[in-house]
């Protein structure tokens, strides 16, 4: 990398750490979207392409990191590599040019995957869950267990699972080399309420389960507590720069009543994103829909350790209000603006932002929870230009200095969670009646991937 | 008007188990199924009543639905060909094409039936072309286009100007609804409304139809 990029980069990600932890910087964040779906199409290329060809998908990002030097932060990791999709024939998305045309993105298909029988099994034990119940179900290519086949799926699934992370890896440090780009975040988990409700029962059943056996949803959503926070660390920036993305969408305005969103959504995610934080992380939390009802519970976490995204359907001025002091801010400008508005729109609203809600920091201008496929490319330019010309705090550069970061404990299981296995390695080492050599040399590997293949079977279900 | 009634009382108050008994009763004593249906459909009004006053969220709604499915399986057969009574109206609704997420249209329909209405539901990913045959075929004068993708704003519009290609425009009022949604949008698509909850899509349908 050269020192400019390093430089570049450093800076860039010192005032993305500093504009989370609410402190001072010399200006606001460019582009500071976790979801730039815009980049994501910026080359033209049809969602079929970029969602099975990784190379057309680092084409599209670097285009726009081009076209737009003066953004600050880009997403390069994707939830969803077709490929891995089709390995297994996991039947919850829609592909384009699979299922879908091939320039539509890909949807998911919400149904009760996991049956009001399983809450038990759930609850007891999770791989055996995942293993007897659920995979069946979502992965066509299991459905006969046993099989040829349905061993194979597993190996190819297995084989591209690796093959994504390697991508995402590459991505990010292409990114950080030639354009000296941070993620404006890394690794990624879920609020256990909504595992169940996405997932694994779907809306309809979730909803009929909250007013029939409320005691196991809570039950279920704490039994995902360790599985959830697991996910979240197994995928995080291990020098804990970058802030942990955390999904949330069942817990938004008129899911739930107030009283139902305290006694089954709130608790365990609580618990999840105060784990995360005591360990020494920050977490990027899309609250997806209007969150206005329940927002105010992000006050119980420390400051300066969340960045909350203001979806379209709620008010980032009541938002700052309201929860402004605890955590930071992104959103403010309408999904339909960056799409149907025009620059003045866009010039005049980031203004706005920037002399309100944004006037001393804890806030990046974004759209709702995402910068949209559609937008206008002179809106977004509209975008960047404004936000340089009414976003500075300062004429003073930040240093470029990271903040240090405690080494994690190597070979532990982090925050006293169970580790990560399906066949502990006691149960082998008895097996096997002892080694003759270096034990942890084994065990070490062992470990490894059973972790590799613990992350995997949840990754379904995520 | 229905009278507020046991049965209505214990769907208002999502009482499974009570209104499945007094179902039960009401068959085992001979009552006509159509009267059970009416006592239900009051219910499910006065639960669309408590949504719209803030009372009850989506749980509570999603859960009536639930409950009146259960009850319509064992009381379907019985029915026969007997007429539900008047109509308030027709809605013709459905998920845009190339989206394929119902959860808000199915919350718009079960308010709409709830409230009286004869809903049309096309489903998800409609082709514009369908949505307007079918505008045509029921005379409907209201028609419900329901999106979360934002993609699918052009698709909006699209359905709005083959309403007037196929010279159906005037007899209809366009509403939109979902996460896209705005009044911008509205303005692009072309359409008349832009419902921004569920209860308000609701109240528009009413508007359409001069009533309540």
């Amino acid at each position: 990398m050269s020192k400019e990029k390093k430089r570049l980069f450093n800076e860039r990600l010192t005032r993305y750490q500093a504009t989370i932890a609410l402190e001072s910087t010399d200006r606001m964040i460019v582009g500071g979207t976790g979801s730039n779906y815009f980049a994501e199409a910026f080359a033209g290329y049809s969602r079929q392409e970029t969602i099975y060809d990784g190379s057309k998908w680092l084409a599209t990002l670097s285009r726009f990191a081009e076209s737009f030097p003066k953004v600050d932060l880009l997403r390069t990791s994707r939830s969803v590599w077709a490929p891995l999709v089709d390995a297994v024939g996991y039947r919850l998305f829609k592909i384009p040019g699979r299922d879908l045309p091939p320039d539509i993105e890909f949807q998911y298909v919400e149904e009760e995957w996991m049956k009001i029988d399983d809450y038990d099994l759930l609850i007891r034990n999770l791989v055996q869950f995942m293993m007897e119940r659920y995979l069946p179900r979502v992965l066509a290519e299991f459905e006969e267990r046993g099989s040829t086949r349905s061993y194979i799926a597993f190996l190819k699934g297995g084989m591209a699972y690796i093959m994504r992370a390697q991508q995402l890896k590459q991505w990010s440090a292409h990114m950080e080399r030639e354009y000296g780009l941070p993620s404006p975040l890394q690794g990624v988990t879920y609020a256990p309420f909504d595992v169940l409700a996405d997932k694994l029962r779907g809306l309809q059943g979730i909803m009929i389960d909250i007013h029939e056996r409320p005691e196991k949803v809570i039950e279920a959503c704490n039994a995902l507590i360790p599985h959830v926070v697991n996910t979240a660390l197994a995928g995080a920036d291990p020098l804990k720069r970058l802030p942990i993305f955390i999904p949330l969408h069942r817990g938004c305005h008129p899911f739930l009543s107030p009283r139902q969103f305290d006694a089954f959504y709130w608790p365990s995610l609580k618990k999840v994103i105060m784990m995360l934080i005591e360990a020494g992380y920050t977490i990027r939390a899309y609250l997806e829909g209007d969150w206005t009802p329940n927002w105010h519970h992000y006050n119980e976490f420390p400051r300066g350790k969340i960045i909350c995204d203001i979806d379209n359907k709620a008010d980032i001025f009541r938002a700052k209000a309201e929860i402004g002091d605890t955590v930071c801010l992104g959103g403010g400008i309408p999904d339909s603006m960056f799409i149907l508005g025009t620059p003045e729109q866009v010039r005049s609203r980031v203004r706005q932002l920037c002399e309100t809600v944004g006037k001393d920091g804890g806030l990046i201008i974004n759209g709702g929870c995402a910068i949209p496929y559609d937008t206008r490319t002179e809106n977004f330019r509209a975008y960047v230009e404004a936000t340089l010309e009414y976003g500075r705090y300062s004429d003073t550069i930040i240093r470029p200095e990271l903040k240090p970061v405690p080494k994690p404990a190597p070979g532990r299981p982090a925050l006293g969670l169970p580790p990560k296995t399906i066949t502990p390695w006691d149960v082998k080492l008895e097996e096997m009646g002892g080694v003759t050599g270096d034990e942890a040399l084994i065990k070490n590997y062992w470990e490894m991937l059973e972790a590799q293949v613990y992350g995997w079977l949840l990754f379904w279900a995520w | 008007m229905t009278k507020l009634t046991e049965l209505t009382s214990a769907l208002a108050d999502l009482n499974k188990e009570r209104v499945d008994n007094l179902v039960g009763a009401k068959l085992e004593g001979g009552i006509a199924p159509m009267m059970i249906i009416n006592e239900l459909n009051a219910g499910l009004g006065m639960v669309g009543d408590r949504f719209t006053a803030g009372e009850y969220f989506l749980s509570e709604l999603i859960y009536s639905s639930h409950i009146m499915k259960g009850i319509m399986e064992k009381l379907e057969p019985r029915l026969g060909d007997v007429a539900s009574g008047k109509s308030a109206g027709t809605v013709v609704i459905g998920t845009v094409k190339g989206d394929i997420h119902d959860i808000g249209k199915n919350i718009v329909v079960t308010l709409l039936r709830g409230a009286g209405f004869e809903v049309i539901d096309l489903g998800v990913d409609v082709a514009a072309a369908t949505f307007v045959k079918s505008v045509a075929e029921t005379d409907a004068k209201a028609l419900g286009l329901s999106a979360l993708l934002n993609f699918t704003i052009p698709e909006m519009k699209k359905v709005v100007d083959a309403l007037v290609s196929a010279k159906v425009r005037e007899q209809v009022r366009v509403v939109i609804g979902g996460a896209p949604a705005d009044e911008q949008v509205r303005e692009f698509t072309g359409a008349d409304f832009y419902a921004a909850d569920a209860p308000s899509g609701v109240k528009i349908c009413q508007q359409i139809y001069n009533f309540g």
